[in-house]
């Protein structure tokens, strides 16, 4: 128990005491506050920093993980734009990037609209949620049988529709149309996080637009949008890296980067050059252009949100 | 009336949803109670024609499918409590920081939820390496230590801010220590968070493909992933062993998201457990 100050007259007899140990108490809460605070900071510099730096170093050297690194200047981003399997996995993960992410984002939106209800749609949520949290060796597994070109029933159900039947990862082509459609309905985290931005815009909001006359288009494109746009561009940068993350174990299982390489996007190239060709110097250097477009998103979600925030502010005066 | 259709084809367009989010899984479930080895059939199938439920069992026959779970099941027990511990911990510390200090913490985390794990996983090695935990199920359990991930830390830590910082306060007052504060009084008020970090814990260590095949390399190390990754090299063309397998290990996800829906939830939705309001 800490004495209360002035609560007797003994403690006021020794204001110096007291204040030490008040000192001691608060100095002891902070000392805890950082213990609880080390695990997670010592972790993340050691499992995550660390390791950024090793590459970046690295990257400037030949290594093969045998004899110490040799310094070798530029030369790894010289191989880079040389290696044809760098060339075209930077070319893969560019179309995946590009068909996948705006297509995401424009899922996440319309199921956070259409399943935004205060009063049920609680299981039709935890539906869509469903296929995000599903193991990803389970739901790649269940994509082989729904991609199966014969017998499978995306196949046999385009067929009845009198479609034509791709296909799929037997086909350059048809092989990233398939794993950008498997990430297509694995979009439950932005989902997630548009229905909580889109919650938190106050109803009082809308009742007075609608005594304004606003009909529901209105009210979406001018009222809602821009409330949840600083949520729309977190995710977006978020999307433009992790959802290129994400392809690495449907492409290893159902296809291990092809046919003819078609499904080799970065995080499977990064796999093979540092554990199967052990040239780690080359994996670095990819590493490092990646770390540049992390630092850009990081960079350009900051500049959007925060110019975002400004222009609210002045519209508010 | 205009308003009642409306209302009708939003009900009709969830239901929608719901039925396409599920159809995958019920294929895969469909074609699990064929006979193992049994070809599929070249007609839509939207029933079950038998129930061979020994296909279940074969999986365990044909790969030491047990070991792998177990080895699964070990990895989580720990990495789970691990991860909830030390990311409720650090958000709750995270509340009790000096503004310049909470402020540098918050923003740094946030811009690691833009730092996907690929960007380490080459370096990664060595350090695991180094401290000799590659080949080993502790390096699937060893992030836990740091959290699990920056988005857990934050969870816990938003749903602490917005808990008046008047009920700390007093408690301080009283005489409480730091670990006192956040059992008391902050642990009990952020529930459906924990609850929330928990299933997706869950989630990320139970299906984690990406960190065995980079740190494991022991056949007797497998985890259940790396096991169905195993069945399907084994044979590719056994569909009904291969969905029995899937829909094993999708299992526990399934029953875990139900019951937070059904048990914690009712009528909220899984996006009130993270809310940030």
């Amino acid at each position: 128990m800490v004495p209360e100050v002035g609560a007797s007259p003994s403690s006021m007899a020794q204001p110096r005491g007291v204040k030490r140990r008040a000192a001691w108490v608060r100095d002891s809460y902070r000392r805890q506050n950082a213990l609880f605070l080390a695990p997670y900071l010592l972790g993340t510099l050691v499992l995550v920093v660390v390791p950024a730096l090793m590459t970046l170093a690295v990257s400037f050297t030949d290594y093969q993980g045998i004899q110490a690194p040799t310094w070798v200047g530029l030369d790894n981003f010289r191989r880079l734009t040389e290696t044809p399997l760098v060339r075209f996995s930077l070319y893969n993960t560019l179309i995946f990037v590009v068909a996948a992410v705006p297509l995401r984002l424009l899922g996440s939106l319309g199921l956070a609209l259409l399943l935004d209800g205060r009063r049920g749609g609680g299981l039709a949520r935890a539906a869509a949620f469903l296929p995000t949290v599903l193991p990803e060796t389970a739901y790649a597994l269940v994509w082989l049988w729904i991609l199966n070109p014969v017998s499978g029933p995306l196949n046999l159900m385009l067929g009845a529709l009198g479609l034509p039947a791709p296909a799929w990862m037997a086909e350059a082509g048809t092989a990233r149309l398939a794993i950008v459609l498997m990430a297509l309905m694995q979009v439950g985290e932005g989902f997630v996080v548009l229905l909580v931005a889109r919650q938190m815009v106050p109803a009082g909001v809308y009742e007075a637009a609608e005594v304004d006359g606003a009909n529901r288009w209105q009210g979406f494109w001018h009222i809602t949008l821009p409330l949840i746009m600083p949520w729309i561009l977190l995710l977006l940068s978020r999307d433009l890296i992790v959802s290129v993350q994400n392809t690495f174990t449907p492409s290893f299982v159902l296809a291990y980067g092809g046919p003819y390489y078609s499904t080799t996007f970065l995080p499977l190239l990064i796999f093979e050059l540092s554990f199967d060709f052990m040239d780690w110097g080359l994996a670095s250097a990819v590493l490092v252009i990646v770390y540049a477009w992390i630092l850009l998103l990081i960079w350009g979600a900051r500049n959007l949100i925060e110019g975002l925030r400004r222009r609210e502010v002045s519209d508010a005066r | 009336m205009r308003g009642r259709v409306a209302t009708v084809l939003v009900h009709l367009a969830r239901l929608g949803i719901a039925l396409l989010s599920l159809l995958p899984l019920y294929w895969a479930v469909i074609i699990s109670l064929r006979q193992s080895g049994q070809p599929p059939t070249t007609t839509l199938e939207w029933w079950p024609q038998s129930f061979h439920w020994d296909t279940y069992a074969e999986v365990f026959r044909t790969v030491p499918m047990a070991r792998y779970a177990r080895n699964s099941l070990f990895v989580v027990s720990l990495a789970l409590p691990l991860t909830l511990l030390t990311a409720s911990l650090a958000g709750f510390a995270l509340t009790q920081l000096t503004t310049a200090w909470r402020q540098r913490l918050v923003t740094a985390s946030v811009a690691l939820l833009l730092v996907p794990g690929l960007a380490v996983w080459t370096f990664r090695f060595h350090i695991l390496n180094l401290l000799g935990l590659v080949d080993t199920l502790w390096a699937l359990i060893v992030p836990g230590l740091a959290g699990g991930s920056p988005l857990f830390v934050l969870l816990f830590y938003w749903a602490y801010w917005r808990v008046p910082h008047e009920l700390y306060e007093s408690a301080r007052l009283d005489g409480a220590d730091a670990w006192t504060v956040w059992r008391l009084v902050a642990l009990p008020l952020a529930r459906p968070t924990t609850i929330a970090a928990a299933l997706l814990a869950f989630v990320l260590y139970w299906g984690d493909f990406t960190t065995p095949v980079l740190y494991i390399y022991s056949t007797k190390m497998y985890t259940l992933p790396i096991g169905l990754q195993l069945l399907r090299q084994m044979d590719e063309t056994n569909l009904p062993l291969l969905m029995a397998a899937a829909v094993m290990m999708a299992l526990p996800i399934v029953v875990f998201v139900v019951l937070v829906q059904v048990l914690f939830l009712r009528d909220r939705s899984l996006a009130n457990m993270v809310d940030i309001e």
